[in-house]
C-alpha cells in the first residue's frame, strides 16, 4: 500500500521538477540545436533561452511563466494498491496543484472558459487532466506535463482527416503546412517537438500526438519502419525550413518529430499534431509498493521510446 | 542595425529613429496588459487604469509574482504573444497613447497602421529566456488585481536597462517576419518536391 503522503508529495515533486528543469534528452536537444546552427542571432537566442533554462533549475523557478494545462499521467502497476484508492490520487494530484501554484511553481493560469474567471489555484471543470495506462505489477508512475499555451494556441495543435487515396503524401502535406502556418513569428515557440497521431477518432490521433510530443524521449524511434520513416522524412523535411528559433530564422526548426498510430476507420485518416515549445517540460517519478520513490529521466510511456 | 538604450517616457523621436531589425533596452516605467485588461477597458467601458494613464512603455506579460510582505516579488517574467489582442490593438495605441509595445509573435495590419500613424514601435525578445530579465524589473504597484486575477491585472513595473529586445514593427509601416515569411514559404515548396508532394497538391475532398 502506498500512502497518500507519499503520493501527494510526489506528485507535487514531478510538478517542481517539471516546471523548473528539462530533462537530458531535452538538453542534449538544446545542446545538438546551438551546436549545428550557423545563424548568429539563432544562436544566441538558443543559448540564452537554453542558459536561462538551467538557471532556472538552480533557482527553482518556473523554466517559463506559462507553465501552461496542467496534466498528467499516471503508468498503474495492475497490483498497485494506494491509500484512499484512485479517486483519493486524483484529490491529491488537485492539492498539489494548489500547493504548487501557492509556492510560485506554477502560474495562476487557468481560466473559466466563458467568463475568464481565474479560481486562483490552476483547478477547475476536467483540469488539472488525468490519463492512465495499466502495466502487470506493483508500483506507479505518475508524469507531469507543463503544456504551454503559445504550442497549443497558435496552430501548433490541430486535426484533419485525410483519405486513403492521399495517403503518405496528404499527412505529410497537412504536417508541413500547419507547422509553417504555425511558426509565422514565431506562435508556437519553436524549436519544436513535434507530436504527430495517425488514425483513431479525432480525439485518439490527439492523444497520440501530444503524448508524442510530450512524452517520447527526445529522438527515439518508431519502432515500425513505416513510421520511423515518416519522423525522419519530415525531420529533414521541417528543418529545411528556415524557420530557426521563434521564426526568426536558423537551422533548426524541430527539435524531434515523434509518430504514433491507431487503427483507424476504412473511410479515412485521421491526422493529428501536437506541438511541445522549446521549453519542454516534464517531471516523472515512480513509487515502488514499499514507498521507494526514483526519480525517471523518461516516462517510458510508449515502452522503450 | 542599430542598439539603442531607451528612457521612459519615450519621445517621438526616439521612436521614429527605430527601424525593423534594431536592437532596443529600455529603462523607466512601465505597465503590463492582457485580454483581460483590453476587454475591461475597450470593451466594457471602465476607466484605463491610473498605470496606464501615466505611462507609454506597455507590455503584454502575464508574470508570476508573489505577494510577499510589504513586497511583490517577481518570480517569472517572459513577454506574451501579442497577435492574440489585435482586436484590440488599434484602439489600445490611439486610445493609451502608446509608444512602445514589447510583446512576442507580431500584431496584425490595422495595429500596425496605426502604430505608424501615432508613431509606436513593438519589439519582442529573440528567446524564451525569463530570468534575464527579472533582476531588471521592480513591480511598484498593482491595479484590478481583485477584479482580474494575478496575471490579467494591471502591473506597474519600473524597468532597468529591459533588453534586448528586436524591433518587429516599425513606425514606417514595416514588419521583421513578414519578410521572413516569403523565404520560409519558398524553402516549404522545396520541402514538399524533396517529398515527393506537387506544391499545389489537393486533398481529396472529405469536407
Amino acid at each position: 500500500m502506498i500512502s497518500r503522503e507519499i503520493y501527494e508529495e510526489v506528485i507535487f515533486q514531478a510538478i517542481a521538477k517539471g516546471a523548473t528543469t528539462i530533462a537530458p534528452d531535452i538538453r542534449q536537444g538544446f545542446e545538438n540545436a546551438i551546436r549545428r546552427e550557423t545563424k548568429p542571432a539563432a544562436k544566441e537566442g538558443l543559448e540564452k533561452t537554453y542558459g536561462s533554462i538551467l538557471r532556472s533549475a538552480e533557482l527553482r523557478n518556473p523554466a517559463c511563466p506559462d507553465t501552461g494545462w496542467p496534466i498528467f499521467y499516471f503508468k498503474v502497476g495492475n497490483e498497485c494498491r494506494l491509500e484512499g484508492g484512485m479517486m483519493a490520487l486524483e484529490e491529491a494530484t488537485r492539492s498539489a496543484v494548489r500547493r504548487a501554484t501557492r509556492e510560485g511553481f506554477l502560474r495562476s493560469t487557468m481560466k473559466h472558459p466563458l467568463t475568464g474567471f481565474d479560481p486562483g489555484d490552476n483547478i477547475g471543470s476536467n483540469v488539472p487532466n488525468f490519463t492512465y495506462q495499466f502495466v502487470p505489477g506493483d508500483s506507479m508512475e505518475v508524469t507531469y506535463v507543463a503544456k504551454g499555451g503559445g504550442s497549443e494556441c497558435f496552430g501548433g495543435t490541430r486535426h484533419r482527416v485525410v483519405a486513403f487515396a492521399d495517403g503518405v503524401k496528404g499527412i505529410e502535406k497537412f504536417v508541413i503546412d500547419s507547422f509553417v502556418e504555425a511558426t509565422r513569428s514565431g506562435g508556437i515557440c519553436p524549436p519544436n517537438v513535434l507530436g504527430i497521431g495517425i488514425g483513431g477518432t479525432a480525439n485518439i490521433a490527439a492523444n497520440l500526438a501530444k503524448e508524442a510530443a510530450c512524452l517520447r524521449t527526445l529522438g527515439s524511434k518508431n519502432p515500425d519502419p513505416q513510421f520511423a520513416r515518416i519522423e525522419e522524412d519530415l525531420y529533414k523535411a521541417l528543418n529545411s525550413l528556415g524557420v530557426g528559433i521563434m521564426g526568426i530564422g536558423g537551422d533548426t526548426s524541430v527539435l524531434g518529430v515523434h509518430v504514433e498510430y491507431a487503427y483507424t476507420h476504412i473511410a479515412g485518416i485521421c491526422v493529428a499534431i501536437s506541438s511541445n515549445c522549446m521549453v519542454a517540460r516534464r517531471g516523472s517519478f515512480r513509487i515502488t509498493a514499499d514507498g521507494t520513490v526514483e526519480e525517471m529521466d523518461s516516462p517510458d510511456w510508449f515502452g522503450g521510446r | 542595425m542599430a542598439t539603442y538604450h531607451l528612457k521612459t517616457p519615450l519621445s517621438q523621436t526616439d521612436v521614429e529613429q527605430l527601424r525593423i531589425g534594431d536592437v532596443v533596452y529600455v529603462s523607466g516605467d512601465a505597465f503590463t496588459c492582457r485580454s483581460r485588461l483590453h476587454r475591461w477597458v475597450l470593451d466594457e467601458g471602465h476607466a484605463l487604469p491610473q498605470a496606464g494613464k501615466d505611462r507609454d512603455l506597455l507590455i503584454h506579460v502575464g508574470p508570476i509574482v508573489l505577494r510577499e510582505e510589504n513586497r511583490f516579488k517577481l518570480v517569472s517574467f517572459m513577454p506574451t504573444s501579442s497577435i492574440r489582442f489585435e482586436k484590440w490593438g488599434a484602439r489600445a495605441v490611439e486610445q493609451w497613447g502608446l509608444r512602445m509595445i514589447i510583446g512576442k509573435t507580431t500584431m496584425g495590419q490595422e495595429t500596425m497602421d496605426m502604430m505608424k500613424e501615432k508613431k509606436c514601435v513593438h519589439v519582442s525578445p529573440q528567446c524564451v529566456s525569463p530570468n534575464s530579465w527579472v533582476q531588471n524589473i521592480d513591480i511598484t504597484d498593482v491595479e484590478l488585481f481583485d477584479e482580474l486575477g494575478t496575471i490579467e491585472a494591471t502591473w506597474s513595473m519600473t524597468v532597468k536597462e529591459l533588453g534586448p529586445f528586436v524591433v518587429d514593427i516599425d513606425c514606417q509601416g514595416n514588419n521583421l517576419y513578414k519578410n521572413h515569411e516569403k523565404e520560409v514559404d519558398e524553402a516549404r515548396d522545396k520541402a514538399l518536391k524533396a517529398l515527393g508532394i506537387d506544391p499545389d497538391f489537393q486533398y481529396t475532398k472529405l469536407y
